[in-house]
């Protein structure tokens, strides 16, 4: 008798300790993903990268620590001014990515990352790159929305992705400008479930739609 | 009271021992220290980052032996075992940096490295496409480049004071028996393979690795495009013919086939020619690509590539006295090429890649309707073992086996019959080399290949040896040495089997400084050359020997600048080469007819961006080259005027997939004369007769329309072009 009640107890606090484990890695998660969306400076971001990546290191099942990573490296990329520094923050932002990737396949969210890896690496080169690179990084946030239409993240750069090619070719940007616009009205229905599902994009496109007129 | 003890002790104990606290200090290797360096125990959330000291410190609940994980962008990552039981640990920690392939000291001497996007390279894959005068023509491209000598009515790479023969093209590490098409005498030959198939050029002037052999002055390594992303059709309209080319990609792999067919019969009726035509040039080429990925990091590759070619026309008969009599010449020429390669990694730090060609060549002449001809055939076939035994030390041996069959026929008169010559050869080969970086300022590269040829019964060794120096941030010196052989050329192999390689020694000296967007670079080097062969008269008969020799030497300078001028870049080539040889039929050592002491380039590209066009310019420049005048008592010493050409193209993108193309040589209208053809019997007066070896048209023009079609309107034919 006394067992048969000790076996609810058990579960019951196994479910909670279960909880309380997941719930400690979705506030650290959090905690860290905020420095990511705000922060200004390299050192802020590598910090929290570097905090997330020990995460990843010990849950090794869970994506989204990788996919962070990766999305923290590409923000460093972006801050750096010199072509040849990028690639390395771009090589630590692919390998994570193909982490992530082997966890949850075909994800929108991870492939629209892959997209915006490979269009940072366009910076570093564009002559030479922006040939090789273009189409591609296109066909990836094509495929991105063909896995779920209404990613406003994969619309969005996207549309970046078109407002530069308009630029090289001098035309007007009218493409881009309706697909941002699309893009907008996504993240207005932006929602998930997860807690810790990506959630950037909005700001940088709303400052593109702001230029478009 | 033993209870509590027994009970409570060891939770009290651990309370005591369970938190270690962790600090330290992270540098580089020159003890700078590191910001921002990740610090995990392996396998456990705990860890921190080090602050604006390089300094860490932080506490753990982790027991027991542990990894600690030290890891930072650009630096190889470290792992220390580390015991936690309390005691506070204090470590210092040296982070190594990766060696970054756009910063490290590469070995330079001799080479001119195309494509490869993460290395500095001299030239970008879309250079070679895009350079005016060149005509998507891979050789085209290359002869603007420091080291080659400009041979206008040949068309192909002549490097170094070296014959065109002496230069080697490899396709992913396969070589190619026969890579120019055919063209009529005297007028110049294409590479057979375009330049839009390869991702990477390699194009050396000496001073080689030990993985290439059979060629004695340049090898010219090309690397085919990994798998296509996109499914696209393209489309080109040309002066000279059309094509249509189309990929298909797939998860693991892609496909490409492409059809070309030229006629220049329009083009010609258009432009006058200085050939008499009967039947112009007429040629179908199929260029196929396959590529696909097995299992984890393994990749096939295979290219094949096939075509025919047709054209007849009059020249003038050499063994005429007054060289007017004219003799029909007429060609058919078919080729294949296959070239099947495998990509494996080993693991343990081991990769593997090998691969297998086929090659196939007949030419099929009629000269005044007798005919005569050559068939080419053979196999390479390679395998390749790479070591990373550290990151700083790369091992590489292999081995290959080259088996051609040649023969040669010609009908002849009284009685009539068709005379043939043939031979086989058999080239086994192995080879080891080591590569090893003392920092990211010093490499050394060290080989050997050693040879066995079956028909000659042969064999040798072939050291080679590079190092490369890089003494501040900026520039670097490299020097290269090395001992290379090759098989004589068919029509002498065939005539005496027993004769030897010829062989060839590199002393190259390189200084080069590259900044973001400028290159300079200076390159000094001696060639000796060595049992080149040679021919001796015995009244009518003729025997060949190695007994020749030759020597070349200069001095070449680059520059290259596309940062000064805003959407403008441009490349200056300068090279200076003193030069004699004493082999084939020359009486005494004399320079070769081939060989010019100056040649001069200048390459212009520039971007209009609100008209979205690119216009190319190139002008280049040679000196003077010397021909053999019977008339005259020396030989080889008269000497044509100097060789002078400015091209220019312009290409168009008025939409995202479409393109227009046009490109003319020679703006100048210049009368360029590579040297005099003589009558082989002399006239009634004793005097040999002559005419100049003139280019076939005193213009070219090509104009080209190109149309992608693809799901995605963004992608143009831009990176082939």
């Amino acid at each position: 008798m006394k067992r048969l009640l000790f076996f609810p107890f058990f579960l019951m606090l196994t479910i909670v300790a279960l909880f309380a484990g997941d719930s400690k890695y979705i506030d650290s998660m959090q905690k860290h993903i905020h420095v990511l969306y705000t922060s200004k400076s390299n050192a802020d971001l590598q910090q929290a990268v570097n905090s997330i990546e020990r995460i990843a290191n010990a849950e090794k099942t869970k994506w989204e620590p990788f996919y962070y990573v990766s999305f923290g490296y590409i923000l460093m990329a972006t801050r750096e001014s010199e072509g040849s520094k990028k690639d390395p923050y771009l090589d630590l932002a692919a390998a994570s990515l193909e982490k992530a990737l082997a966890l949850k396949k075909d994800d929108s969210e991870i492939v629209t990352l892959k997209g915006f890896v490979d269009m940072i690496r366009i910076t570093v080169d564009p002559a030479v790159r922006g040939p090789q690179y273009s189409g591609l990084v296109e066909l990836t946030y094509q495929k991105a929305l063909s896995i779920k239409a209404n990613n406003p993240r994969a619309l969005a750069l996207l549309a970046q992705m078109q407002l530069g090619t308009a630029r090289f070719f001098n035309q007007i940007p009218t493409e881009a400008c309706e697909t941002a616009n699309k893009a907008l009205q996504l993240f207005a229905g932006d929602h998930s479930d997860n807690p810790l599902a990506p959630q950037w994009g909005k700001e940088m496109t709303e400052n593109m739609v702001k230029n478009c007129h | 009271m033993k209870t509590f003890f027994t009970l409570f002790f060891p939770v009290l104990f651990q309370f005591a021992f369970g938190q270690t606290r962790i600090s330290g200090k992270v540098t580089d290797a020159k003890g700078e220290v590191l910001p921002g360096v990740n610090i995990t125990i392996k396998d456990s959330y705990d860890g921190t980052s080090t602050n604006a000291e390089g300094k860490f410190d932080f506490t753990t609940m982790e027991t027991g032996q542990r990894i600690l994980l030290v890891s930072f962008v650009g630096y190889a990552p470290v792992e220390l075992p580390i015991h936690l039981e309390g005691k506070p640990v204090d470590l210092t920690v040296s982070l190594k940096e990766l060696i970054n392939q756009l910063d490290a000291v590469v070995i330079s001497a001799g080479s001119f490295t195309a494509g490869e996007e993460n290395r500095r390279t001299i030239l970008k894959a879309v250079d070679i496409a895009t350079t005016a005068g060149a005509t998507a023509d891979i050789a085209g491209a290359l002869n603007t480049l420091p080291g080659t000598q400009k041979v206008g009515e040949s068309g192909r790479l002549f490097v170094r004071g070296g014959d065109s023969n002496e230069t080697r093209t490899f396709i992913d590490g396969m070589a190619v028996f026969n890579a120019y098409g055919p063209s009529a005498p005297n007028t110049p030959s294409r590479g057979r393979f375009l330049p839009f198939m390869f991702k990477g050029t390699s194009f050396s002037t000496g001073g080689y690795s030990a993985e290439y052999g059979q060629a004695l002055s340049s090898a010219l390594v090309l690397n085919s495009k990994d798998k296509a992303e996109m499914n696209q059709t393209d489309i080109g309209l040309l002066t000279v013919g059309s094509d249509v080319a189309h990929t298909q990609s797939w998860d693991k792999g892609s496909w490409t086939g492409k059809i070309q067919y030229t006629n220049i019969r329009p083009y010609y009726h258009l432009i006058n020619q200085r050939i008499d035509w009967v039947d112009p040039f007429v040629a179908m080429e199929g260029n196929t690509a396959y590529r696909q990925r097995v299992g984890k990091d393994g990749m096939v590759k295979f290219y094949g590539n096939f075509s025919q070619t047709n054209f007849s026309l009059y020249s003038p008969n050499v063994a005429d006295p007054a060289l007017t009599q004219l003799q029909l010449y007429a060609i058919n020429n078919v080729y294949r090429y296959g070239n099947l390669s495998y990509k494996q990694s080993l693991g343990n730090r081991w990769s593997m890649r090998g691969g297998i060609s086929y090659n196939y060549n007949l030419n099929s002449l009629k000269i005044n309707g007798s005919p005569e001809g050559e068939n080419e055939k053979g196999t390479h076939s390679k395998i390749v073992f790479e070591n990373s035994v550290s990151d700083k030390v790369e091992l590489k041996l292999g081995g290959e086996v080259i088996s051609r069959n040649y023969a040669a026929w010609k009908q002849v008169e009284n009685p009539q019959q068709v005379v043939e010559q043939s031979f086989t050869e058999t080239i086994s080969s192995s080879f080891a080399e080591v590569e090893a970086y003392a920092s990211d300022h010093f490499v050394v590269r060290g080989g050997a290949r050693a040879e066995y040829n079956s028909l000659n019964h042969q064999a040798g060794v072939d050291p080679r040896f590079s190092v490369a120096y890089k003494p501040a941030e900026k520039g670097q010196f490299s020097f290269a040495y090395g001992r290379f052989r090759e098989s004589a050329k068919n029509q002498f192999v065939r005539e005496n089997n027993a004769l030897n390689s010829e062989m060839a020694e590199h002393f190259i000296l390189n200084y080069q400084i590259i900044t973001n967007n400028r290159t300079f670079r200076v390159e000094t080097y001696y060639k000796k050359y060595y049992d080149l062969v040679k021919f001796q008269y015995h009244g009518l008969d003729t025997t060949f020997q190695n007994t020749g020799n030759g020597f070349a030497r200069g001095v070449e300078f680059f520059w290259r600048d596309n940062q000064t001028l805003k959407d403008v870049d441009y490349w200056i080539s300068y090279s200076f080469l003193d030069t004699k040889r004493d082999y084939v039929n020359f009486p005494y050592s004399a320079i070769p007819s081939f060989a010019s002491r100056h040649n001069f380039s200048f390459v212009y590209k520039y971007f209009i961006h609100p008209i979205r066009s690119q216009i190319g310019l190139t002008y280049s420049y040679s000196s003077s080259r010397r021909y053999f005048n019977p008339n005259v008592q020396e030989f080889n010493s008269n000497k044509t005027p100097y060789y002078e050409d400015l091209s220019a193209n312009v290409s168009y993108l008025p939409k995202n997939w479409l393109i227009f193309y046009v490109s003319c040589t020679n703006l100048l209208s210049r009368n360029n004369i590579f040297g005099y053809q003589y009558s082989s019997t002399p006239d009634a007066n004793g005097v040999y007769a002559s005419r100049p070896i003139q280019q076939p048209a005193k213009h070219f023009l090509f104009v080209g329309v190109f149309i992608t079609i693809s799901k995605n309107k963004t992608v143009n034919q831009l990176p082939n072009l």
